[in-house]
C-alpha cells in the first residue's frame, strides 16, 4: 500500500521554481524546471541518461547550485539555510554507495548525528534501531568494515546512514542500479515497507520505469533537461502528454497478470451458443447459453439450461481471475458484462495469451 | 686480526664517538624529516585544492631531488655556511618530493563518490579532510614519509662533509683511511636507525587514530631532539677548518695548540670539511677563520693559474699576491714538506725494472696496470693527461679508483702504478717506491695557513704564531704523523701536540 495523503492536507516540502542550470561548458543541464514534492511523498525523477535528473536532485542538497530560479524547502529558499546544516537534514544515498572505508558500519552511520552533536548513547541506540529496521543484526554488523559487506548490505547501510539523524527529506540517486537483480528487488521491497513506517519525503532518481512505477507516488519524466510530464504512474500511462512519454512509459515491461480479461477471452467460442441453435447432446462441456442481445441465460445441462454462479467481468485483471477459475469445476468460465455474455475465458486462452506475450517481449526463445 | 674482532675492538674504543655521532645523526634526521612533513603535507593538501599549480610545484620538488645530494650540500654553504643548519635544510629540501607527491596523489585518488558522499552529508571541507580524506590517504602519505625518512638517514651521512657531524664522520674517516671497520661503525648504526624509524612509523600507521599517534610521536621526538640545543653552546673566538683527511686535521690542531699556547683565545677545530670547494666557501662566508691550504691547490684551483715551470717559492709568492687581491685573504708562510703528486710503483716492480724516474716507465707502459684517483684522471694541468703529454707515453690499462679503497687493490697486487701524494702514509705501509718527476711536471704543494684579512686585523698576533711552523715539518715528519692517525688510529689532537712538544714549539 502506498502512502497517500488525503486531498486538502497536502504540504509542499520541496518546490522548484523556474530552475535552470547551465554548466561552464555552456551545456544546459536543466531548463526551466518547475515542480513540487509533497510532504511524505515518494517522488521519482526519471528519464534517459543525460536528461538532468541527477543534476536536479543535487540542487536540493546544494551540491549543484541553479543558474536561474530557486529551490524552496518548506517555503523557504534553500540558499537561506547554512549549507552544511541544510545537508544534515537531507539524507543522501548515492548510486556508488560511498561508505567511508576507514570507518566501521557504526561510525559511518554516526557521521551526521556526530555533526549534529547528538549524545553517544542516543546515537548508539539509533544505529541499532536503524540496522534492525533494514534487517541487519546490530551485533554482527556494527563493527564491521564496509569492505566486509555484500553490495546489498552496503547499500542498506547507505540508506541507514542517510536516515541516521532523522532527516525530513531523503534523496536517492539511482540507489539500486549498481546491485544485482535479486538484491535490487529485495531493497526495492524493503524501501517500500520502510517508507510506510517512516513516511519521509523521498526524492528518487532512476532510469528504470519499472522501479519508478513500483515505488513512486508521483513521477516527473525529464528529457533533455526539461520536465515533460509530472503525475502519478497512472497519469503517465493513461494520459501521456506526448509520444515520448508514451513510448517511455510503454517501454516498461507490462505485468501480464495485470491484463484485463477482455484482452484474453474468446468472444466466439465453442463453449457458447445461442438458445435457438441448440442441438443437444453434441455440445462440449461446459456450454453457456445466451438469448437475444447476447443476454446470458445459463449453462446447458442434459436437464436443460441451469443458472451459473461464477461470472467474470471483462475488466478484471487476470491475476484475480485465475484463482476463481481454478476453484471452479469447469475449464472455461463465462465473461459477463451488463448481463450480456461477452466471451469465454478458458485455461487454454490464458496459457496461449501468456505464451504469445512472453514470446513478443523476448522472454521466450 | 680478523675483521670481526677488529670491528668489535673499534666499537669498544669508539663508543663515545659513536654515541655522539649517532645522536647528531638522529637530531639532524628527525628535524629534517619533521621539516619536510611540515612543508610537504600541507602543501600537498593545498595542491589538491588548486590543481592548476600541482604539476609545476611537484616539478620543482622533483628538480630538487635530482640535484646530487653532495652538490646540494655544497650549494647550501654559499648561503648558510657550514654546520648543522645548512645540512638540515638541504636534507629537508631533499626529502620534500616523496611526501609531497604521495600526499597529493593519496588524496586525489580517493573515489570522487566518497568525497561527494562526505560533502553531501554536510561535512565542511576541513572536516571532510580530517575525517575522510586524510585517513584514506594515510597509507600512501606514510609510504612517502617512510621513503623520505630513508632518504634523509642515508643522505645525512654526507652531511659530515660540511661539518654537520653525524654517522657520516665515521664513514668518511673509514673511506678515507680504507678502514672497513670505521665504515661499518658508521654504516651499521645508520642502517639500524633507518629500520628503527621505519618500524616506529609503521607502528603509528597501524594504530587506530593513526594521524593523532603520528603527530604525538613526531612532536615528542622533536622535543627530545631539540632540547639539548636550547642550552646555548660555548662561543668560540676562532674556528680552524680542514679538509677531510688526516693531514689537514693534524695541521688544524697544531694551529689550535699554538694559538691557545700563546693567547687566551678559545679555539675550535672544524675538520673533515669535504673538499677544497666546501672548506674555501666556509672560509669566505666566515664559518671558519683559518685553514691549511696547499700552494699548488690554491694557485691552480682557486686562482685558475698554470704553475708549469715555477719553483716552490715562485708558486707561493704568486698565490699569496693573487689570493689577497682576489679574495682579501692572507696566505702565511708555508711549511717545509711538499705534498705533491707523484707516481709510485710497488717495490717488486720497481726492483724488477730498476725504476727511478717516471721516464723509466716508458718501455714497460703496456705491461703495467695503473690505478689512478678520479681527481688525478680529471685534472687537466697536473693530472694524468699532463703526464702523458709531458712524458709522451700512456699506460695500456688505466683504472679509476677511490684513493682509500685503492690501497686494497695495491695490497692484492691488482694495481702496480698509482698516483700518490708524497706525504701519504700508505707509501710507507705498502712499501711503494716514489718515482722522480724528472720532467718537473707536478707543481709544488706546500701547506700554509690561509685566513681572512679581518681575522688577522682582529688578532694580529696570529701571524707570528702560525709562522712558527714556516719551514718546519719535512715530508718524512708528515708521513709519520699521517701514519699514526691513519694506521694507528691516534687522535690528531694528540699527534699534533706530541710533534709540537718534541720540537719545542710549545711553552
Amino acid at each position: 500500500m502506498k502512502w497517500i495523503l488525503k486531498a486538502g492536507d497536502r504540504t509542499d516540502m520541496i518546490t522548484f521554481k523556474n530552475v535552470s542550470k547551465t554548466f561552464a561548458e555552456e551545456t544546459t543541464a536543466v531548463k526551466n524546471l518547475h515542480f513540487h514534492v509533497e510532504k511524505g511523498e515518494f517522488f521519482a525523477l526519471i528519464g534517459p541518461s543525460g536528461c538532468g535528473k541527477t543534476t536536479s536532485l543535487k540542487m536540493i542538497n546544494r551540491l549543484v547550485e541553479p543558474t536561474e530560479g530557486t529551490v524552496h524547502m518548506e517555503g523557504k529558499d534553500i540558499r537561506d539555510f547554512n549549507r552544511q546544516e541544510l545537508r544534515w537534514n537531507i539524507g543522501y544515498v548515492l548510486q556508488q554507495i560511498g561508505l567511508f572505508p576507514t570507518m566501521t558500519v557504526a561510525e559511518n552511520i554516526a557521521v551526521v548525528p556526530e555533526m549534529k552533536k547528538w549524545g553517544k548513547r542516543e546515537t548508539g541506540k539509533r544505529i541499532d534501531e536503524l540496522l534492525e529496521m533494514v534487517g541487519l543484526d546490530p551485533k554482527t554488523f556494527r563493527n564491521r568494515n564496509p569492505d566486509e559487506l555484500s553490495g546489498g548490505e552496503q547499500q542498506r547501510v547507505g540508506v541507514v546512514r542517510a536516515l541516521a539523524a532523522d532527516p525530513d527529506i531523503l534523496l536517492m540517486d539511482e540507489p539500486f542500479s549498481a546491485l544485482d537483480p535479486i538484491s535490487r528487488e529485495h531493497l526495492q521491497n524493503d524501501i517500500a515497507t520502510l517508507q510506510e513506517r517512516i513516511k519521509k519525503t523521498i526524492v528518487f532518481v532512476t532510469h528504470d520505469i519499472e522501479e519508478a512505477f513500483k515505488l513512486a507516488d508521483r513521477i516527473c519524466l525529464l528529457k533533455d533537461g526539461e520536465a515533460l510530464q509530472t503525475g502519478t504512474p497512472r497519469d503517465l500511462q493513461h494520459a501521456p502528454v506526448n509520444d515520448f512519454v508514451k513510448s517511455f512509459v510503454g517501454n516498461r515491461k507490462p505485468d501480464l497478470w495485470e491484463t484485463p480479461v477482455s484482452e484474453v477471452m474468446e468472444t466466439d467460442s465453442k463453449h457458447m451458443t445461442r438458445e435457438t441453435t441448440l442441438h443437444a447432446p453434441s455440445y462440449p462441456a461446459p456450454l453457456y447459453v445466451f438469448g437475444d442481445e447476447r443476454r446470458f441465460l445459463g449453462r446447458l445441462e442434459p436437464s436443460g439450461t441451469v443458472s451459473h454462479e461464477l461470472l467474470i467481468s471483462p475488466e478484471r485483471p487476470l491475476r484475480e481471475v485465475v484463482s476463481a477459475v481454478e476453484a471452479s469445476e469447469y475449464d472455461a468460465v463465462p465473461v459477463v458484462e451488463n448481463e450480456q455474455l461477452v466471451g469465454i475465458l478458458s485455461y487454454k486462452n490464458i496459457v496461449a495469451y501468456l505464451y504469445n506475450q512472453r514470446a513478443e517481449t523476448g522472454a521466450l526463445p | 686480526m680478523d675483521p670481526l674482532n677488529e670491528f668489535l675492538e673499534l666499537f669498544s674504543q669508539q663508543q663515545e664517538t659513536l654515541l655522539s655521532s649517532l645522536w647528531e645523526h638522529i637530531q639532524m634526521s628527525l628535524i629534517a624529516l619533521l621539516g619536510a612533513i611540515l612543508i610537504a603535507l600541507p602543501l600537498g593538501i593545498l595542491l589538491t585544492r588548486t590543481r592548476r599549480f600541482a604539476e609545476p610545484i611537484i616539478g620543482v620538488a622533483a628538480v630538487l631531488q635530482t640535484i646530487p645530494s653532495l652538490a646540494l650540500l655544497g650549494f647550501m654553504i654559499i648561503f648558510l655556511g657550514i654546520g648543522t643548519v645548512p645540512a638540515v635544510i638541504a636534507l629537508t629540501a631533499y626529502a620534500l618530493l616523496p611526501i609531497l607527491r604521495n600526499t597529493y596523489t593519496g588524496i586525489r585518488e580517493i573515489d570522487p563518490a566518497i568525497k561527494e558522499a562526505a560533502t553531501g552529508m554536510g561535512m565542511s571541507p576541513a572536516r571532510r579532510l580530517r575525517k575522510v580524506e586524510l585517513p584514506m590517504a594515510m597509507p600512501v602519505v606514510m609510504a612517502g614519509v617512510r621513503t623520505s625518512m630513508v632518504l634523509i638517514i642515508g643522505t645525512a651521512t654526507l652531511a659530515a662533509l660540511i661539518g654537520a657531524g653525524g654517522l657520516g664522520d665515521l664513514i668518511m674517516t673509514g673511506i678515507q683511511r680504507a678502514d672497513q671497520s670505521y665504515i661499518l661503525l658508521g654504516a651499521i648504526p645508520a642502517a639500524i636507525l633507518a629500520l628503527l624509524f621505519d618500524f616506529i612509523l609503521r607502528w603509528t600507521e597501524k594504530t587506530k587514530r593513526s594521524f593523532m599517534t603520528f603527530g604525538v610521536v613526531m612532536a615528542s621526538a622533536f622535543l627530545i631532539v631539540i632540547s639539548p640545543t636550547l642550552v646555548p653552546a660555548q662561543q668560540s673566538d676562532l674556528v680552524i677548518g680542514g679538509k677531510l683527511d688526516a693531514e689537514p686535521d693534524i695541521l688544524a690542531h697544531m694551529y689550535k695548540h699554538l694559538t691557545e699556547d700563546e693567547t687566551d683565545l678559545n679555539v675550535d677545530v672544524q675538520a673533515g670539511l669535504g673538499g677544497t670547494d666546501i672548506v674555501f666557501d666556509a672560509l669566505l662566508v666566515g664559518d671558519i677563520d683559518i685553514y691549511p691550504e696547499f700552494t699548488g691547490t690554491a694557485y691552480v684551483d682557486l686562482l685558475g693559474q698554470d704553475p708549469s715551470g715555477m719553483n716552490e717559492d715562485e708558486v707561493y709568492e704568486a698565490t699569496k699576491k693573487g689570493i689577497e687581491t682576489a679574495y682579501d685573504l692572507v696566505y702565511l708562510e708555508p711549511m717545509a714538506y711538499n705534498n705533491t703528486y707523484a707516481l709510485a710503483v710497488s717495490n717488486e716492480v720497481g726492483e724488477a725494472y730498476e725504476l727511478e724516474t717516471i721516464s723509466d716507465l716508458e718501455p714497460i707502459q703496456n705491461e703495467l696496470t695503473a690505478g689512478f684517483t678520479f681527481e688525478f684522471l680529471d685534472r687537466p694541468d697536473d693530472g694524468y693527461d699532463a703526464v702523458t703529454e709531458a712524458y709522451g707515453f700512456e699506460f695500456a690499462d688505466v683504472n679509476g679508483l677511490d684513493p682509500g679503497l685503492r690501497s686494497q687493490a695495491i695490497e692484492e697486487g691488482e694495481v702496480e702504478v698509482i698516483d700518490a701524494y708524497s706525504t701519504d702514509a700508505y707509501l710507507v705501509e705498502y712499501g711503494m717506491v716514489v718515482l722522480e718527476d724528472d720532467e718537473e711536471l707536478f707543481p709544488p704543494y706546500q701547506g700554509a695557513p690561509l685566513l681572512r684579512e679581518e681575522v688577522l686585523d682582529e688578532h694580529p698576533e696570529l701571524e707570528s704564531i702560525l709562522n712558527t711552523l714556516a719551514g718546519e715539518i719535512t715530508d718524512e715528519d708528515m708521513q709519520e704523523m699521517n701514519y699514526l692517525v691513519d694506521y694507528e688510529d691516534v687522535d690528531p689532537e694528540v699527534v699534533s701536540e706530541d710533534y709540537l712538544q718534541e720540537n719545542g714549539h710549545l711553552n
